[in-house]
Formats: structure tokens, C-alpha cells, sequence
């Protein structure tokens, strides 16, 4: 299944922007980045990014195994985001910064980790489309669970709408 | 291909090149501004391409579509044949996706686009156009022109850049009810309105400056919006007076939450 992600130029601005600043003790910052589901030829399916939310500082968990690790608050707020979001089947994206240029993709930590997320905001919002997004400095990688699949896409492009345009495609193993 | 292919156009940007390959464009109509637009794309090095064109060509056409000739009249060559075949030529390697059909009826090849360029004749059809790119979030060009008056023909036209999360047509004045209900009273028929191919060209040819600045951003302008009126008899392009008094700064129209496919919510 072909998987696209688009959001503007002004909410990856925000995002860059909020994940790029220092936590107090958390080596790197997560987010929430909530999208709609639009539909593409041949059961392709289009993610559009529509709102950013930033974790607070103290909804931080001190965890030194790992780059950030977000306590019961922050998925409380994610699940009840999600469950309000039913009406409109707006799903939820983790959403980090590997903070380098160029292609990105999942740490051995990241796809231990953060997969183990995604269950419970199916069953909160099960018609929606949730997932992760990992981004660069200038690229980005992600992976969406379409309603029904307990595994999901690997996205083949995230495109920016902005100015200027960025188009960060999957790398493809050769 | 030699290295010097793009040499003239290396102001652009050290990965200008790349940039302009990722980019997937959309063209739905593929006449007299369509044929300009799709053409030079495929001189500056664009790959990607969504286009849509349902007519073949006939004798009134040959006054401004790029690319036809005596032997398309005859033959009753699709527009779309006569789109791809000059994209290939340029760029053998692109990849077209090319429709016989309203882009209507086939609406979700050009949803992938990152930037649609409108070269359509109705009032109607723009308008859902720019819907469309503001509900998939595609930047929206659109050129235009007309020729008023018979006695003293006056030309004029327009060239319209309408991105998410910026200002829509009918903010900056050009979209009003008053233009959509004089054409819906004509059962949306814009008419043959003359055409000619220089207007098209100078639109074409603005439109496609504003594309490729959105991709490579040569000009570190970073633009929003753009309405830029073209008077075909001075010929000049200069921005819109109506733009430029504009009080209006966030679009009320649309809201970037209303993406993807709409939902009818029960109440």
C-alpha cells in the first residue's frame, strides 16, 4: 500500500522548532502530531498533518536507557486527544527528531519502544489512521497503521507544503 | 546527458536539480496555457507529472497550443498525446500519469502533487480546484485571460498562487459570488472566449517562475500568496492593486484542519 504524508511548511517549522529545544534532563524532546486520512488510486492512502501538540516538560519521565521517555499524563492527553478526534477520524503520530541531515529511520530503541504505543490508540480511535514519524534536520521517515491493520506502511513520502517544498522519500534497500 | 544541460540554470541552487525531480506536478487542462506549462516543466528538468486533457486537437486550436500542428487537426490527436510526447522528448525518463478525463472523475492521481497548476476557463472549476488543493494540501497556481471589448480590445489576465495556510482567491479578491453566480446563470459555460498565444505565454511563463521559486526557493522570498495582474496591452505583469490594499492577513476561508476526504459527521 503507497502511504503519503503532507503537512505545511508553517507546522514542520513548529515541529523542527519545538524539537530541537533542550529538555531539562531528557536527551531529545517526543511530540504528538495529529492527521486525517485522505484517499489515493489503488488503495494508497494520504495522512495530512493537522496540529502539533507539545509534551510538557514535566510530563517526562527520567530514563537514562533511552532519548526521551514520556510518562502516564502525556499518553492520558494522547488517548483522550484521540478519542475526541473520533467524530472527524483524526489519528495521532509520535513524533521525534534524529537531530542529523539527511535520511533518517528507526533506532533498535525506537522500534522496541514506540510501536507499543499504537495498539491503544487504535482502540481508542479505530477508524483513524495513527503512527510515527521520526524527521531529520532536512528529511523524515514514517510509518502509518491504516483502520484494521495491526502492521503498518512504511511511508513512501512526506512532503512539505511550503516554501520552500520539501519532498523527503523513502530509502529503498537495494 | 551531459553535466551541461542545467549549467545555465545553476543559479537555482546547488541541489536545484534533485529538488525539481522529487516534485510531482499536477496540470489539469492541457490547452492553450496547459501546453506552455507542461513544456517548459520539462525543460527546466521536471519528472513527475499528473495530467488531464479530454479533447483532441482541432483547426481553432493551432492560434496558441504549443506543440500542434496541421497534422494533429487531421489526425485528431489527443491533447494529452501531444503533452506527453513533448515531456518525453525533454525527459524520457519522466514518469506521466496522464488522464483522458476531467480531472474530476479522477480526482485522487492528483492529490500525490505537491504543486497544481490551473489552466482551466471557468469561474467553477478554479473554484474547485483550489478546494481541492486546500483539502490535500497542494499549492495552487492559476493563470487566466480575457479580452474585453470589441471596439478598443483590452487584454487582461492573471496569475494566482494560493497555498495552504495562506491567502485563498477569494481573499485576495479574485473568487466572489457576484463572478460564480453570473457564470452558474449561464449554466457554467464560460463561453469561446478569445485566446491568444502571447497572453498565455507571459502567463504561463510568470506561473511557472513561481513554481520553480517554490521548489528551490532561489529567490528566499518565501511566498504565501501571490496575485499578479497582467494588461495584456501595455504589457506589463505587475501585483494586484487589490492585493496590495488588502486589510485581510489570515485566510477566513479555510482552515487547516479541514483536510482529507470530508466526513459527513452525524449531529
Amino acid at each position: 500500500m503507497k502511504a503519503h504524508i503532507k503537512m505545511t511548511g508553517e507546522l514542520h517549522a513548529a515541529m523542527l522548532k519545538d524539537l530541537t529545544r533542550q529538555h531539562p534532563f531528557a536527551a531529545e524532546r517526543v511530540g504528538f502530531v495529529f492527521g486525517r486520512l485522505g484517499s489515493l488510486s489503488d488503495g494508497g492512502r494520504l495522512i495530512l498533518l493537522t496540529r502539533y501538540h507539545s509534551i510538557p516538560d514535566d510530563q517526562y519521565v527520567e530514563d537514562h536507557t533511552v532519548g526521551a521517555r514520556i510518562g502516564s499524563d502525556a499518553l492520558t492527553w494522547a488517548m483522550q486527544a484521540v478519542y475526541h478526534g473520533r467524530p472527524v477520524r483524526e489519528g495521532i503520530f509520535h513524533i521525534h527528531l534524529h537531530g542529523h541531515r539527511g535520511d533518517t529511520g528507526m533506532s533498535a530503541t525506537d522500534s522496541r519502544e514506540i510501536p507499543r504505543l499504537i495498539p491503544g490508540f487504535q482502540s481508542v480511535g479505530r477508524d483513524a489512521g495513527h503512527g510515527i514519524i521520526i524527521l531529520s534536520l532536512d528529511h523524515g521517515a514514517g510509518w502509518v497503521w491504516v483502520p484494521g491493520s495491526a502492521e503498518p506502511a512504511h511511508v513512501d513520502c512526506i512532503s512539505v507544503i511550503g516554501a520552500p517544498i520539501g519532498v523527503f522519500e523513502r530509502r529503498r534497500s537495494k | 546527458m551531459s553535466k551541461d544541460r542545467y549549467s545555465r540554470q545553476s543559479f537555482l541552487g546547488a541541489n536545484s536539480e534533485e529538488l525539481i525531480s522529487r516534485c510531482t506536478i499536477g496540470v489539469p487542462g492541457l490547452g492553450g496555457g496547459g501546453s506552455h506549462i507542461v513544456q517548459q516543466f520539462a525543460h527546466i528538468g521536471f519528472q513527475r507529472y499528473v495530467i488531464y486533457d479530454y479533447d483532441a486537437v482541432e483547426e481553432s486550436n493551432l492560434n496558441r497550443l504549443v506543440g500542434a500542428d496541421l497534422t494533429d487537426v487531421l489526425a485528431e490527436t489527443p491533447k494529452l498525446h501531444l503533452a506527453k510526447k513533448m515531456i518525453y522528448n525533454l525527459q524520457p525518463n519522466a514518469t506521466i500519469r496522464g488522464f483522458a478525463c476531467k480531472w474530476q472523475d479522477k480526482p485522487e492521481p492528483l492529490r500525490e502533487c505537491q504543486i497544481v497548476l490551473g489552466c482551466v476557463d471557468s469561474y467553477k472549476t478554479r473554484e474547485e480546484l483550489e478546494i481541492t488543493c486546500r483539502r490535500y494540501l497542494m499549492h495552487y497556481i492559476d493563470i487566466g485571460m480575457d479580452v474585453h471589448g470589441k471596439d478598443k480590445p483590452v487584454i487582461g489576465g492573471q496569475i494566482i498562487q494560493s497555498s495552504p495556510g495562506g491567502l485563498c482567491m477569494r481573499c485576495m479578491g479574485f473568487l466572489t459570488d457576484e463572478k460564480l453566480a453570473t457564470e452558474a446563470a449561464r449554466y457554467g459555460d464560460a463561453g469561446h472566449r478569445p485566446q491568444v498565444i502571447w497572453p498565455n505565454g507571459v502567463l504561463a511563463s510568470t506561473a511557472i517562475g513561481l513554481a520553480v521559486d517554490l521548489v528551490t526557493n532561489w529567490t528566499r522570498r518565501s511566498r504565501t500568496h501571490a496575485y499578479l495582474a497582467y494588461d495584456g496591452n501595455e504589457g506589463t505583469v505587475r501585483e494586484s492593486l487589490t492585493l496590495r490594499n488588502l486589510a485581510i492577513k489570515e485566510c477566513p476561508h479555510f482552515s487547516v484542519s479541514e483536510v482529507g476526504d470530508p466526513i459527513l459527521v452525524e449531529l
